[in-house]
């Protein structure tokens, strides 16, 4: 029989692996083996020692804690495994040779498998001691041990056919290799997430009394998560060391079929996306490659990434500080400020630069069939996701500490949402009125005018803004006469008048929006300065 | 209004442009009629990338209209732009984008279907201009290979007419040659081109057409024979018509005078 298409792809993949060990230099190679050995040892020892005493001290728990376990690996395996997924299958660039070669999809999906893989294998080998130190410590028959592998080995497949699954939804409107980059940055802050998370369950319940942790509050948060699909597995598992052979046998015949279910999707979807994927798919729009060419540049441009970074470091210490309300200041009034003030700064320090960053590249944007107005557009969407993100995410973390409750949480994240857009749309329109392409610094990239504008401008529409907000807080105050304020009777009909006038403060606020974007979209259409430097 | 669909690919209908008190265009005409190599001179200063970025829609003329393929540059931009490339004398680059992701961007900018095709046809512009291999930033780009990837950018989505200002500056013999031989190629396939030169072998070698233009003005157009007959000198090269039509003499006369002392 010939050589399968599959066969000759992870040969020649095996052997650049090899050569990348074999011929790098030998220290290094040495060091990292032992680095791997050593980290092994330690870990794994560590897990297996952990799991050993849980499974002996604790036989009511090894339900949640196997179920809750299998959890773990399966959203270790989500986030430290992506960068691998997406490498393998949608954004390595020896991809483009398999593509023009007479090899089917399903072929290249077969033969990267393997290092696609690759670190969510890691991950499920050093978990693997876990389940068996478990095992141990439960004095669990062989039967476990066999069934734990095959069940990790399952958990690894299901999980990588999900993120293949996850990849080609996403990429409908990603490339390949920005959702990389997302994903690795993603997994370094979810690891950092992970363990504070872990340090928070555990502490909670330290006691001095006790003087040893309490893990009742960690089985009782896992025990509420094992319907998950990724816990059927750990529950397998429990139902073979409880010698329940039917409940193992039925966990495990679930698993396999998600596996199954989720690896015939994702070997489908593939061959769909791979082409879109690398970008060879798909159709071309103006406004997403904008976007594209900005985040690219964003990355490289060290000189604006250094003048970058600590203002948003300053941006988020300064947050959390006002995070606790001061004497006197209600919870989520300070929260309201935190909105305002969050939404200010990012806008005055992402958006107004949005347009002029463009520098000697804008005379590109003006003879390209764009007008100035999809300009603005594109710009004020790719400014406001960052922004969004980074308001929301202070402000949800601010509510939830402070204790707002889902309702005040919710009107929050509205006003985070609409003061977010206007203040974006402010930012952008100020850098469009008054550019400075040829500025080298970032700092004065805006001019004087755009400057005053965008200043003048926020805090307009922010004093309108947030104005609407405590009047509409007011009339549900009125309306469901829990309060007045001053001569204001607490009467429905009163409600509606300060809800008119809120209304009317919010249309305000809303013009100044329009009239800025409106005067940015005139001025970008006269500009014709030629932009000698770049 | 004109849809495209006429001989004429560009025209310029009596072109001004005034900042303040200065004249730099005043009422440029001409015509360059579909698949031809049209040559547009001057000294500098004398107004050719004023009359150049007027004609792409770069700078709003005071008074007059650029046609692109029978499209208002100024009220159908959309139109026009879509079947214009146009090239400056310093390239319109991103200097944070490699070469390769500079050409996606512009295909993408310009609509063009993503595709193998279109990555074929990058692959091969990057070939043709030796930027294949080139792994580095815009930024670190010597002049030359910015004007390179600047006419890999137009080349990628075959526009029907190229404004191209000076665009063998700064290239080696090599790439000179093979610009050059480019332009031909695409001008019997259709594509018009309007040159703007200083290496007035490269427009004579060129051009079919030549227009000159002196302090906003211009001066002369026609093929070589007939600015020759216009200036009642048979055997003249484009270089002395060139010099006659603007300010040959009186620039003979300075080099005169300031030598006069030494000899």
């Amino acid at each position: 029989m010939s050589r399968s298409a599959v066969e000759i792809i992870l040969r020649a993949e095996l052997r650049a692996w090899r050569n990348r060990i074999t011929k790098g230099n030998t220290v290094r190679v040495v060091g990292l083996a032992l680095f791997v050995f050593l980290a092994a040892i330690v870990f794994g020892g560590s897990l297996f020692g952990i799991a050993f005493a849980a499974g002996e001290a604790l036989p009511s728990a090894r339900d949640a804690i196997l179920a809750g376990a299998f959890t773990a690996l399966s959203v270790m395996m989500l986030v430290v495994g992506f960068p691998s997924v997406i490498a393998s299958y949608f954004a390595g660039r020896d991809l483009m040779q398999l593509i023009l070669a007479p090899v089917r999809t399903s072929e290249i999906f077969l033969a990267r498998s393997l290092f696609a893989m690759s670190a969510n294998t890691l991950v499920a080998a050093l978990f693997l001691t876990f389940i068996v130190g478990l095992g141990a410590g439960s004095g669990a028959s062989p039967l476990y041990y066999l069934l734990a592998l095959v069940l990790v080995v399952i958990q690894v497949l299901l999980i990588s056919a999900l993120q293949v699954n996850f990849m080609a939804a996403v990429l409908r409107w990603v490339p390949a290799r920005i959702a990389r980059d997302v994903a690795l940055a993603v997994a370094s802050a979810t690891g950092a997430g992970l363990y504070l998370l872990w340090n928070l369950t555990i502490r909670q319940s330290f006691t001095a009394i006790k003087r040893r942790p309490d893990f009742s509050n960690l089985v009782s948060t896992l025990q509420r998560l094992d319907w998950l699909p990724s816990a059927w597995p750990g529950h397998a598992l429990s139902g073979l060391i409880n010698g329940d052979a039917g409940l193992a046998l039925g966990w495990t015949a679930l698993t396999l079929v998600l596996a199954a279910a989720l690896t015939i999707s994702a070997a489908l979807l593939y061959e769909r996306t791979l082409l879109a994927g690398l970008g060879l798919a798909g159709s071309a729009s103006p406004g997403l490659a904008i976007a594209r060419k900005d985040w690219i540049v964003y990355r490289r441009d060290i000189r604006r990434l250094s003048r970058f970074l600590p203002a948003l470091i300053f941006l988020v210490a300064y947050a959390f500080v006002l995070v606790r309300p001061s004497n006197g200041v209600d919870v989520f009034w300070s929260d309201v400020f935190i909105v305002a003030f969050v939404s200010f700064f990012t806008s005055m320090l992402f958006a107004t630069t949005s347009i002029p960053s463009e520098r000697r590249g804008f005379q590109l944007l003006r003879l390209a069939p764009i007008t100035s107005r999809e300009l603005i557009r594109t710009k004020v969407l790719f400014t406001l996701a960052p922004i969004l993100v980074l308001t929301l995410g202070i402000t949800l973390v601010s509510s939830v500490i402070g204790g707002d409750g889902p309702a005040k949480t919710a009107q929050v994240a509205v006003l985070a949402l609409w003061l977010g857009l206007g203040c974006v749309c402010i930012g952008v329109s100020a850098g469009a009125i008054d550019p400075r392409f040829e500025s080298p610094d970032d700092r004065r990239m805006v001019g004087v005018l755009g400057t005053l504008a965008a200043m003048g401008g926020e805090l307009g529409f922010g004093l309108l803004s947030i104005g609407a907000f405590a009047l509409l807080q007011l009339a549900q105050q009125l309306a469901s006469g829990t309060g007045g304020f001053g001569y204001l009777p607490a009467t429905p009909l009163m409600a509606a008048v300060v809800a008119v006038v809120a209304v009317l403060l919010a249309a305000a606020g809303a013009g100044v929006v329009a009239l800025m974007l409106w005067t940015a979209n005139s001025r970008l259409g006269s500009f014709e300065g030629s932009i000698t430097t770049a | 209004m004109s849809m495209g669909s006429g001989s004429t690919a560009v025209e310029a209908r009596s072109l001004v442009k005034r900042y303040g008190m200065v004249l730099a265009v005043e009422g440029v005409s001409f015509q360059v009629p579909r698949g031809e190599i049209f040559g547009f001179l001057g000294a500098n200063g004398a107004g050719k990338t004023t009359t150049l970025r007027m004609l792409c829609g770069l700078i709003k003329p005071t008074s007059g209209t650029a046609l692109i393929d029978g499209f208002d540059v100024f009220t159908q931009p959309l139109e026009a732009k879509a079947r214009l490339g146009y090239l400056d004398e310093e390239p319109f680059v991103h200097p944070h984008l490699t070469g390769r992701e500079f050409l996606d961007f512009i295909a993408d900018l310009y609509r063009m279907p993503r595709g193998p095709e279109r990555q074929q046809r990058m692959e091969r512009l990057l070939g043709l201009f030796e930027l294949a291999d080139r792994g580095e930033l815009i930024g670190a780009y010597s002049h030359g290979m910015k004007q390179k990837i600047g006419l890999a950018s137009l080349l990628i989505r075959e526009p029907s007419v190229l404004l191209l200002d000076e665009p063998t500056n700064g290239l080696d013999p090599r790439s000179a040659r093979l610009v050059k031989d480019l332009l031909e190629e695409l001008a019997a396939r259709g594509t018009t081109v309007l040159l703007s030169t200083h290496i007035l072998e490269v427009a004579q070698a060129l051009c079919r057409r030549i227009a000159i233009i002196d302090r906003g003005r211009l001066v002369a157009t026609g093929t070589v024979d007939e600015l020759r007959a216009q200036t009642g000198s048979a055997q003249a090269t484009l270089e002395d018509l060139f010099l006659r039509l603007t300010a040959g003499p009186e620039s003979r006369e300075l080099i005169d005078r300031l030598l006069e002392p030494q000899r």
